[in-house]
């Protein structure tokens, strides 16, 4: 590139972001220089435009018409039987809840997990930044201004643990306020070590809530997570959503990131293999109608040999929502020997509907398999005429269809009843 | 293994003489000065004038794109010629009368222009830095109400018909290097094909470019009207020099109903030498406009040569039924950049397109697909298919597949995939296990690795891209 031009911000950009940082309480505590550093790295970052290619097909700018109260404490009128529609059997001693990204101890039941488990909030155990953040965006320096709370999940070498881990983040919106919540996570397995996280977002209130989390995770030597990232917050709110990983040699990465919620959402995903011979899998659900918009942008870094990944991204778009997928698969010249697949599956239930899709790939290694595949469409005529000679209704076929194209992604996800409320979810997309 | 396959794929460049032939230009730098010289010299109709300066004061206020995946120091406009043609007085009627140098440097590059020698059925519009030189095959070709000439006789002659299309495909201020085109074109090829006219022969266009100084800025435009068919075939050459030149040429395609047109380029451009020094800088917009119901176009390319290439051959399918088509292979070698690919806009009903792309890399070069398949809200029913392999010779190479998919109409029905491979050494031992040494084999994979590409490619074509290759790969396996 022969010149580089600075970065197209939007105007109200800074005004937006002085507002939030205003609203940062100055105390000493172990983040202090970590806050300081963000707030310089602020300096020089904007909210991005479309003009920006990372954010071509995602415009901010309902974003930033609202001016975000800032959650400085969780809220303390929330009780369990509020939390109750949120909550999973599966983990019913195995939880922890955050309001407005605070650690919420009174909805929280840790007990059924092991002690090889640490879960601490980040308020109460200084910790330390897991350093798996390969670039720095605007909404990751915004929420390590912001850093005090959170959690630190620690596991010890070797250990297994039976139960998922469930992390419920709620933000409370009420009526006429926009709240904004930034939760932070930070996960490190050691080695052989193995868990299940169930990542869960929802909103309360009839405000405008906006999430801003950040989830980092280390994965040590032959390390296994399975990581299930649910987005079911309210149709009024904004979301982002940064999920970092830094896999060591041999270990393994399983995400599963199904999403209904949020009128605008976006997850951007930063996977590094660090370590040989990691495996890396990736599954994304993607469900939208009204005039929702969600744009998953990933990015998987292989950087030692033999290394191998398979990612599998499906959207669902109906009515006049707007489906963004972009995915950047990046083989390094030492990573001899990747194999690595990916697909992006768009199925366009409305007339209005529209998907924009990248799937990329970046290769230096001359001995690796690598393939990617992207495809458009709606539902198949014949599959459909094919059930209705079999007498089943036309609605019904369509049904069937669509939840079968979803449930490839849903399958593996310990909590039953997922299938059923996605099924719901996908009922109400006409 | 491969430091084999390497030695096979550095191959010496041999259409890198210099013709020695006075030339006439226009001293270096760009004003408006020297485009009102440039319009002078060509003696054009007034509203190209307009055109031009117009183009010129739009570029002014525009910026080099920067988001290609090349990189290149920055390029000084005020440096280049941006006129130069042969010293001869005129375009000659015969060929017996243009300069037997000339004659003669085609013929070198392998495109006898005298009556008795050239291809049989293929007509030729020889261009020789920024002008045309000898166009073959003009009276059999008018005959069937053909017009195949160059730029600037067709803007003395057909003024109205350029007027009526020039820039209606790519617009001035399309982007920077079109803008600056549409400054300084100095000539380039024009064909008309009549209504309901299968065109007998071959059109081809040979570029040659010479001065080292000199940029060359060509500028085609090619009509199909009602129910006709045309195939146009364009090839380039340059000479070796230290020092990086500029191609900008702009290419405009428009098929009105029924009609197709079939353009076919094997690119050949001094590609620099093994440490990237000199070379040609290819920065070209090609666009087709499927204007009519039922109307087709079709991109070939076989891209081989360029320090950096830098294109994208379009269509843009507006009229119901109509289809487009792009396949293309891209080699490079050493530290050659390509960061190419098409677009295909489908704005009307029941619209198709396929792109076919192969792209190999070797060296240390860097290969980049980058593709554009639109669906607009109105393309009911339409249909795209993509397919773009990459193949990587060495670990000093990239390859590289940015594909941006966008579709706003659920009627629609879009695919694309791609894959990444390299020749495989059991590919490679079951080749030599049959008796078949290495260079052989490793041009048999490549070529097979290309074939749906070169099937589409005319025959005098195919074969010279399959020589091409080859020649690109032929070398010195012990």
């Amino acid at each position: 590139m022969s010149a580089t031009l600075p970065k197209p911000f939007a105007p109200e950009s800074r005004l937006f972001l002085e507002h939030i940082l205003g609203q940062i309480p100055e105390r000493q505590d172990p983040y202090t220089t970590l806050r300081q550093q963000a707030r310089a790295q602020l300096a020089e970052l904007g909210i991005p435009t479309p003009r920006e290619e990372d954010w071509k097909y995602s415009d901010l700018s309902p974003l930033l018409a609202h001016e975000f109260r800032l959650a400085v404490a969780a809220d303390p009128a929330l009780d369990a039987v509020t939390l109750e529609p949120w909550l999973w059997p599966e983990t019913s001693h195995s939880r922890a809840v955050f309001v407005n990204g605070y650690f919420a101890p009174q909805l929280s039941d840790l007990s059924g997990l092991p002690t090889a488990l640490q879960v601490i909030p980040l308020a109460q155990a200084p910790g330390e930044l897991l350093q798996t953040l390969a670039k720095t965006d605007v909404f990751t320096a915004l929420n390590t201004a912001h850093l005090g709370d959170g959690i630190q999940i620690g596991l010890q070498p070797s250990q297994e643990v039976p139960l998922p881990l469930h992390l419920l983040f709620i933000t409370v919106a009420p009526e006429g306020e926009a709240v904004l919540a930034q939760p932070r996570c930070l996960l490190s397995l050691q080695a052989h070590s193995s868990l299940t996280l169930i990542e869960d977002h929802v909103s309360l209130g009839s405000g405008i809530p906006f999430g801003n989390a950040v989830t980092e995770i280390a994965l040590a030597e032959g390390s296994r997570l399975h990581h299930v990232i649910l987005q079911r917050q309210g149709s009024s709110a904004f979301h982002i959503n940064k999920t970092a990983v830094r896999q060591s040699r041999d270990s393994h990465y399983r995400l599963q990131a199904i999403q209904w919620g949020s009128r605008f959402s976006r997850h951007n995903l930063e996977i590094t293999q660090a370590g040989a011979q990691a495996h890396t899998q990736l599954q994304g659900l993607t469900l939208l109608k009204g005039s929702q918009h969600s744009d998953t942008h990933s990015r998987l870094v292989h950087q030692a040999p033999h290394g191998s990944s398979r990612q599998l991204h499906k959207c669902i778009v109906g009515e006049a929502a707007h489906a963004v997928f972009s995915g950047r698969i990046l083989v390094s010249r030492e990573a001899q020997l990747t194999d690595a697949a990916q697909t992006n599956r768009n199925l366009l239930l409305g007339p209005k509907a529209r998907v924009d899709t990248q799937p990329q790939l970046e290769i230096f290694a001359d001995n690796v398999k690598c393939a990617h595949g992207a495809t458009v469409s709606q539902l198949e005529a014949e599959e459909i005429f094919y059930l209705q000679s079999r007498g089943i209704p036309q609605a019904e076929a369509r049904q069937l269809l669509t939840c079968a194209f979803a449930a490839e992604v849903l399958q593996g996800i310990p909590l039953t009843q997922l299938l059923a409320l996605a099924a719901r979810q996908l009922a109400g997309i006409p | 293994m491969s430091t084999s396959v390497r030695a096979l794929v550095n191959q010496p460049y041999k259409y890198g003489f210099v013709t020695d032939i006075p030339s006439e230009s226009i001293g270096k730098g760009l004003n408006e000065e020297v485009i009102r010289q440039i319009w002078a010299k060509k003696g054009e109709p007034d509203f190209m004038l307009e055109f031009r300066l117009r183009a010129y004061r739009q570029w002014l206020k525009m910026s080099e794109p920067t988001w290609p995946n090349v990189s290149y120091p920055p390029i000084d406009y005020q440096n280049i010629v941006y006129y130069s043609a042969p010293k001869v007085k005129e375009k000659k009627k015969s060929l017996d009368e243009v300069d037997p140098v000339l004659l003669e440097t085609f013929e070198k590059l392998g495109i006898p222009l005298s009556e008795q020698k050239r291809l049989a059925n293929v007509a030729v519009d020889a261009i020789f830095d920024s002008v045309s030189v000898a166009t073959t095959f003009r009276e059999k070709l008018a005959k069937e109400g053909v017009i195949f000439c160059s730029m600037s006789e067709a803007l003395r002659e057909y003024p109205e018909l350029v007027r009526k299309y020039l820039g209606s495909v790519v617009p001035i201020a399309d982007n920077y290097y079109a803008a600056l085109n549409s400054a300084v074109f100095s000539d380039g090829s024009f064909v008309y094909v009549p209504k309901g006219v299968r065109c007998p022969m071959e059109l081809s266009t040979y570029f040659r470019i010479n001065n080292g100084e000199s940029g060359q800025f060509e500028r085609t435009l090619i009509i199909a009207d009602e129910g006709s068919y045309v195939s146009y075939l364009e090839g380039c050459t340059a000479p070796m020099f230290d020092t990086n030149q500029l191609h900008a040429a702009v290419v405009e395609l428009i098929a009105l109903d029924n009609a197709e047109i079939k353009y076919s380029t094997v690119q050949n451009w001094y590609a620099g030498d093994e440490n990237g020094k000199g070379g040609i800088y290819n920065f070209v917009t090609k666009r087709g406009l499927c204007q009519g119901a039922n109307s087709k176009i079709s991109w070939t390319q076989v891209e081989t040569g360029s320090a950096i290439t830098w294109k994208y051959p379009s269509c843009v399918l507006v009229g119901e039924n109509s289809v487009g088509e792009f396949y293309s292979v891209a080699l490079t070698n050493n530290y050659q950049q390509a960061d190419t690919g098409t677009k295909m806009i489908h704005v009307g009903r029941n619209t198709r397109s396929k792109i076919i792309s192969k792209g190999i890399s070797a060296g240390h070069s860097k290969n980049s697909y980058r593709g554009l398949v639109k669906i607009g809200p109105k393309a009911e029913g339409a249909r795209n298919f993509s397919q773009c392999d990459s193949m990587l010779i060495g670990d000093q190479c990239s390859a590289n597949t940015f594909p941006y998919i966008e579709v706003q109409n659920n009627t629609a029905k879009v695919e694309h995939e791609a894959s990444t491979s390299k020749i495989g050494e059991e590919q490679l031992f079951y080749f030599q296990s049959r008796g078949i040494g290495m260079e052989d084999a490793v041009s048999m994979i490549i070529s097979g690795f290309c074939r749906e590409v070169f099937n589409q490619l005319p025959m005098e074509f195919a074969v010279e891209a399959d020589r091409l290759l080859s020649l690109k790969l032929e070398g010195s396996v012990g």
